[in-house]
């Protein structure tokens, strides 16, 4: 449905997206996750005609971005980082205004601006104007005003940034409701999000993609253990250093608050743990505990982020 | 052609539903019903003091008097009420991210340009719709004025307006600060209304200034060093020397062009100036 290949687009001098390529198939929803400043945004804004890349193909449907805008926009429907409202409007006129510059035929202007407020849960506000709106229910707006249309790719720019937690879960929920139909793309710095609401993630860190994978790859990564904590009941000084001896062991070091805990960092395989007991008990230095760390979803992703190989 | 309608209309909303459309036309009404206000009295005392000599009475005309004059008022007005509708147009756009739903969506960039226009546009007829009050206050009296000279200086503060529009439109699209916009608007249409002034002292001619250009060549190619000056080229640009006909009852196509020519100009610099701010993001 979308595919990008080698997209750059520079501002003075400094790359805001360095070449960047991938592809989403029809109705998947792809969680686009990076710290700020990473590219996300402009990425959206190439692949919705706002802005023209530097170097580098985006396509639609088909539909080159820079060719055919005009075909490409038909089919997006895109909510900004700032929901695109005009305060001062009422509710329904707006949506029906966006309905009309998204080309919704005039006969079924009506009909596709109820069914909007009425999967954004909008019917109580509808004769209200926007400005004096919660936060909450403009984003909804927002939202109302990217699905008018029907589209077949459906761009979110952090939909959920600003949202209490129970208004958070609602356009959650909402985003979920569009999967099948649509091609979602949603870009978040909340890792959270991605878990909920995706099935595939693509993490982008400095204009490149540093990973792009399904969620339970992402997971399983986390899995292969590569640090053990170890605890000792007599832990005699200059420890590690003697365990940093045994082959396989790479880095070593004490728990501060914790008498006895230490962290170590392993090349990751069976057996260096078992020299590691093996030791342990050779030497008397008591021990009471040995388990691996599992890293969660949030640590690999940070890890990613600070390009360490995870 | 539904895109720029709608556009536009969301535009003339608005203005509408807003407290911006009645202050701008309240103030207006107010200036231009006081000018005209004074014209009128100081012709119905005219009339009384010299009705009674036939002579006198035949020089006294209420289309020379009260409505020539308030053509050149209004223009004046809207000199400093104009950059006041066009400021916002496209930088309060900018500003508000409105620009990004109008510029993801499937209409093209001149669509956008021309309905926004013609939105202001519309602001703008209703301004000068409600001083065609005052004709009508006259028509209701003894004196009988002309309608014909009447409608055609309507139609060409009407034609300046929309000049001093497109003008303001295109500085409204450089910039997302709404005061920038504004000021700029009535520093560009400043300068087209004095031009004239600046013309007088211009007296070079055109063909003497192509002759430096090219470095005598003009010159020894026997092209003539006379006819017009520089200043005769300014003054035909300038805002309201082309208002004059059209103030005086004359209908002529040069004016006409003229005004049409700087709407056009400026719509098409907006869309490209527009088109350009996709790549600079």
């Amino acid at each position: 449905m979308i595919d990008v290949n080698g997209l750059r687009k520079v501002y003075g001098d400094r790359p805001a997206v360095d070449g960047i390529t991938f592809s989403v198939g029809r109705g998947e929803i792809l969680g686009f996750l990076g710290p700020n400043g990473a590219g996300k945004t402009t990425t959206m804004r190439i692949l919705t005609g706002f802005v023209a890349p530097t170097a580098g193909t985006a396509q639609v449907a088909g539909f080159d971005v820079q060719e055919n805008p005009i075909e490409v926009k038909r089919r997006i429907g895109y909510l900004p980082e700032h929901p695109p409202l005009y305060r001062e409007m009422i509710v329904r006129p707006f949506l029906r205004f966006a309905a009309t510059v998204r080309r919704v035929p005039s006969k079924d202007v009506a009909s596709r601006v109820d069914r909007a407020i009425e999967r954004c849960g909008l019917q109580q506000v509808a004769g209200r104007v926007i400005g004096n709106l919660s936060k909450g229910y403009q984003q909804r707006v927002g939202l109302a005003q990217a699905i008018l249309h029907e589209p077949d790719v459906l761009i979110l720019d952090e939909p959920t940034v600003g949202l209490d937690p129970s208004q958070i879960r609602e356009v959650r929920q909402l985003i979920k409701s569009f999967a099948g139909a649509h091609t979602v793309i949603l870009s978040t710095h909340m890792l959270a999000e991605v878990t909920v609401t995706c099935n595939r993630v693509l993490i982008i860190n400095e204009g490149r993609i540093a990973a792009d994978e399904t969620l339970e790859a992402l997971e399983a990564r986390g899995g292969r253990t590569r640090r053990l904590v170890l605890r000792l009941a007599r832990p005699a000084d200059g420890i590690e250093e003697q365990m940093r001896a045994i082959p396989g062991v790479l880095d070593v070091k004490r728990e501060d608050g914790q008498a006895g805990v230490f962290q170590v960092e392993t090349e990751g395989t069976p057996e260096v743990s078992e020299r590691i007991a093996e030791r342990a008990v050779a030497q008397g230095w008591g021990l009471l505990e040995m388990r691996g760390i599992t890293l969660n979803l949030e640590d690999t992703y940070i890890r990613i982020i600070q390009g360490e190989a995870a | 052609m539904r895109n720029i309608l709608a556009i536009a209309w969301r535009e003339i909303r608005t203005y509408f539903t807003s407290p911006l459309a009645y202050v701008i036309i309240g103030i207006f009404l107010a200036l231009s019903g006081y000018i005209f206000w004074a014209h009128l009295v100081r012709f119905s005392e005219l009339c009384l003091r010299f009705g009674s000599n036939p002579y006198f009475l035949n020089q006294l005309n209420v289309n020379d008097m009260v409505i020539r004059p308030l053509f050149g008022s209004l223009g004046i007005i809207f000199l400093f009420m104009i950059p006041a509708v066009s400021m916002r147009l496209l930088a309060e756009e900018r500003k508000t991210g409105t620009a990004e739903l109008l510029f993801t969506s499937p209409v093209t960039t001149a669509q956008v340009v021309l309905g926004k226009y013609l939105g202001a546009a519309f602001l703008l007829l209703a301004m000068i719709g409600v001083t065609l009050a005052y004709p009508v206050v006259i028509m209701t009296s003894n004196a009988s004025p002309d309608m014909k000279p009447t409608l055609v200086g309507y139609l060409g503060v009407f034609l300046m307006g929309l000049s001093f529009l497109g003008v303001g439109l295109l500085i409204s699209s450089m910039t997302e600060n709404q005061i920038i916009a504004g000021v700029g608007a009535f520093g560009a249409s400043l300068g087209l209304w004095i031009l004239p002034w600046i013309a007088e002292s211009a007296t070079v001619t055109l063909a003497s200034l192509m002759n430096s250009v090219t470095f005598g060549l003009w010159e020894k190619l026997h092209l003539g060093l006379g006819g017009p000056t520089l200043g005769d080229l300014l003054n035909k640009m300038s805002f309201v020397d082309h208002l004059k006909d059209f103030q005086k009852g004359i209908f002529d196509t040069e004016h006409l062009v003229f005004y049409l020519s700087v709407v056009f100009l400026s719509l098409f610099l907006t869309q490209r100036v527009v088109d350009s701010q996709r790549w600079r993001g």
